[in-house]
């Protein structure tokens, strides 16, 4: 049935926790992507988004279980547990992550970490894999001469740059992007999106961009999964969301971003926090916080088709005019 | 250039701390109650001329600070003085010591830094396991064994399948080379094992916490990310972070290593620079004693300096 790329397939993510509790941090997400697609994932923190993200490569620490499948054109790679999901690692799937984060080893050259993407890879070896790395630090903006550079020596921008070119070593077909440009400077932020805008056109990448930041999503993406504890509860084109908002988080998420809401509106504040996912949630997990529930929220919703290619999960969008 | 400033600061840092210690070290035995003099003129009758003689003979009627002047003086030219209990010279005793120490503790610590760094990758590596909880509890076992009683405890279960005490069997006359080497590894094996042992429980919880907090770290992630397979991200990835301060650890422990000798050295009568230390104290070799706390001094002196240039070496981010 699926000519998707990626396709995500009911997927649960349960953490064992210190006390013996559990925490169902990603509970039951479809997704899918199509080549060249971009997805963004968006949320507030602790939503499942990351989680999410990681689950796909199976990069989950070993305290987490996972169920569901993930396809990539069609083969489960998870099925096969680490040994299975290592040969797409990079050369199907690769990630980039937070800007703030230590992605690159700190006692290794940049260009030593993109070699040896490259030869892991049987992409190229030697004096080519140099070449190739040299290519690729241009191909981001960054002189290739920088190769034999620390990453401490690079600046904050440089080092996402060079992380990215490190994700590209093998071109692969999706691009995973978790909060690529949180902690950086807005300038420098803009360079990097701007710059992943132009790589996933020029490479045909598919791209899932994590983060919380709704102008990042409409300035790189043109689909959109909002997550909320754990689950999606509306996906679809962006403008439909923006537009035709088909659950009261994602309005109020957009009503909560500055740039999107336009001048002269306010920008509101969503009450409260999202709900703990170590306990389990009995009707809509956003009811707590929702300025329009009513009796139906008590049972949990289904994520039901609105239009063509939009899909929300509120009780809402059912609910017969009194 | 970055190597050379940081190399001449470290050096010019570790002689400046040796003079201090010197200079402490000369303080220290002038502080210390009762003088050569005293000692020597508890002869009956001893007349104030005898006790001025002998002031004179050893330089102690000069001022405190000329004292001082003339021992920095014979220091540089490698004059430590002469023992009082076998009138040789300071500096020979010790060099004949330290030929005797160096052997076995080096052994010990080879054993425990190899098997150290094994177990406590091992430990890391495999979280959780029953691997990681054999080795820890093992490693803190031995860690917190007091040394005398390991090394006693070795004897019980060894005497009569190896010698229990002294560097060699003395009623071997002449051997031939091979005999003497055989016989000498029989005596090393049990005081390098106590030492080995002892350390090789310390080292394994330092790898192993460096390990841990290495695996936790964002690169990590990254490596699992490209595809490395879990041996090589170790490898590549993780054990070259963790080494940091693993090294510095391991070099700052072998300066105290040889001060750290006097107990295995003493339990089983090893005639090295341990049990000089013991005898000097036990007959007020106060020139003896001096010299052994300087060699004990220059020597974590030495390895921290080791420390400093290794970690250099090792982490690209350090620039002074």
């Amino acid at each position: 049935m699926s000519e998707s790329l990626l396709q995500v397939e009911d997927l649960h993510v349960w953490f064992d926790l210190e006390d013996g509790g559990e925490l169902h941090a990603v509970q039951g997400v479809n997704l899918s992507l199509d080549p060249g697609e971009r997805l963004g994932l968006v949320g507030e923190s602790g939503c499942g988004k990351t989680t999410t993200a990681l689950a796909i490569m199976g990069l989950l620490p070993p305290n987490a279980s996972v169920s569901g499948r993930v396809l990539l054109e069609g083969v489960d790679i998870l099925a096969g547990g680490e040994e299975a999901i290592r040969p797409h690692r990079w050369v199907d799937v690769a990630i980039v992550f937070q800007g703030a984060m230590n992605a690159m080893n700190p006692v290794r050259t940049v260009g030593q970490q993109i070699v040896e993407a490259l030869e892991l890879h049987n992409r190229a070896k030697g004096v080519k894999a140099r070449a190739r790395t040299a290519e690729l630090l241009e191909a981001v903006g960054i002189p290739a001469g920088r190769a034999t550079r620390y990453p401490h020596e690079l600046s904050g921008g440089m080092r996402q740059r060079a992380a990215i070119a490190m994700a590209l070593a093998c071109n692969p077909k999706v691009l995973i992007a978790d909060e690529p440009t949180t902690a950086l400077d807005v300038m420098v932020q803009a360079q990097i999106l701007e710059l992943l805008d132009g790589l996933c056109r020029d490479f045909g990448l598919a791209l899932i961009l994590v983060t919380h930041d709704l102008p990042v999503v409409a300035q790189l993406c043109n689909r959109c999964a909002v997550m909320y504890a754990g689950e999606i509860v509306e996906r679809g084109r962006l403008e439909a969301i923006y537009h035709t908002p088909g659950h009261p988080y994602s309005r109020m998420l957009f009503a909560a971003s500055p740039d999107l809401a336009g001048l002269g509106e306010p920008v509101i504040s969503i009450p409260g926090a999202p709900p703990r996912l170590d306990r389990r949630i009995e009707g809509c997990p956003f009811r707590p916080r929702c300025d329009s529930s009513f009796e139906a929220c008590t049972v949990r919703p289904r994520l039901e088709p609105l239009a063509a290619d939009h899909d929300a999960a509120c009780h809402l969008n059912t609910k017969v005019p009194a | 250039m970055r190597g050379t400033d940081y190399v001449l600061k470290r050096v010019g840092f570790a002689i400046v701390t040796v003079f201090v210690a010197v200079t402490i070290n000369f303080v220290l035995f002038r502080l210390a109650p009762g003088d050569a003099v005293t000692n020597l003129s508890r002869v009956p009758h001893a007349t104030p001329q005898l006790r001025h003689a002998l002031e004179v003979q050893f330089g102690l009627d000069k001022s405190k600070w000329q004292q001082y002047v003339i021992y920095l003086k014979q220091l540089a030219h490698g004059n430590l003085g002469i023992s009082y209990t076998n009138q040789q010279p300071v500096s020979t005793n010790l060099r004949d010591k330290l030929i005797n120490t160096l052997p076995m503790v080096t052994l010990g610590t080879v054993f425990a830094i190899v098997f150290g760094t094994f177990t406590g990758v091992i430990a890391a590596w495999r979280r959780g396991t029953k691997a990681e909880r054999a080795t820890v509890f093992s490693a803190l076992g031995f860690y917190a064994m007091p040394t005398q009683w390991l090394g006693l405890m070795l004897i019980i279960i060894f005497a009569g399948v190896l010698p229990t005490g002294g560097m060699t069997n003395e009623f071997l006359l002449d051997p031939p080379f091979w005999t003497h080497v055989r016989d000498l590894a029989s005596h090393i094996f049990l005081p390098a094992l106590t030492l080995g042992l002892v350390l090789y429980g310390e080292y394994t919880l330092i790898v192993r916490s460096a390990m841990l907090e290495t695996l936790g770290e964002d690169y990590i992630l990254t490596a699992r990310a490209k595809g490395l397979k879990p041996r090589t991200i170790v490898r590549k990835h993780a054990l070259r972070n963790a080494l940091l301060p693993i090294t510095t650890l391991i070099a700052l422990s072998l300066g105290y290593i040889v001060a750290g000798a006097i107990l295995v050295e003493i339990v089983f009568s090893w005639p090295g620079i341990g049990s000089a230390v013991n005898d000097a104290v036990h007959q007020r070799d106060y020139p003896m004693l001096q010299g052994a706390f300087l060699v004990l001094t220059v020597s974590v002196i030495f390895f921290n300096l080791v420390a400093d240039l290794l970690y250099f070496r090792l982490d690209p981010r350090i620039t002074e």
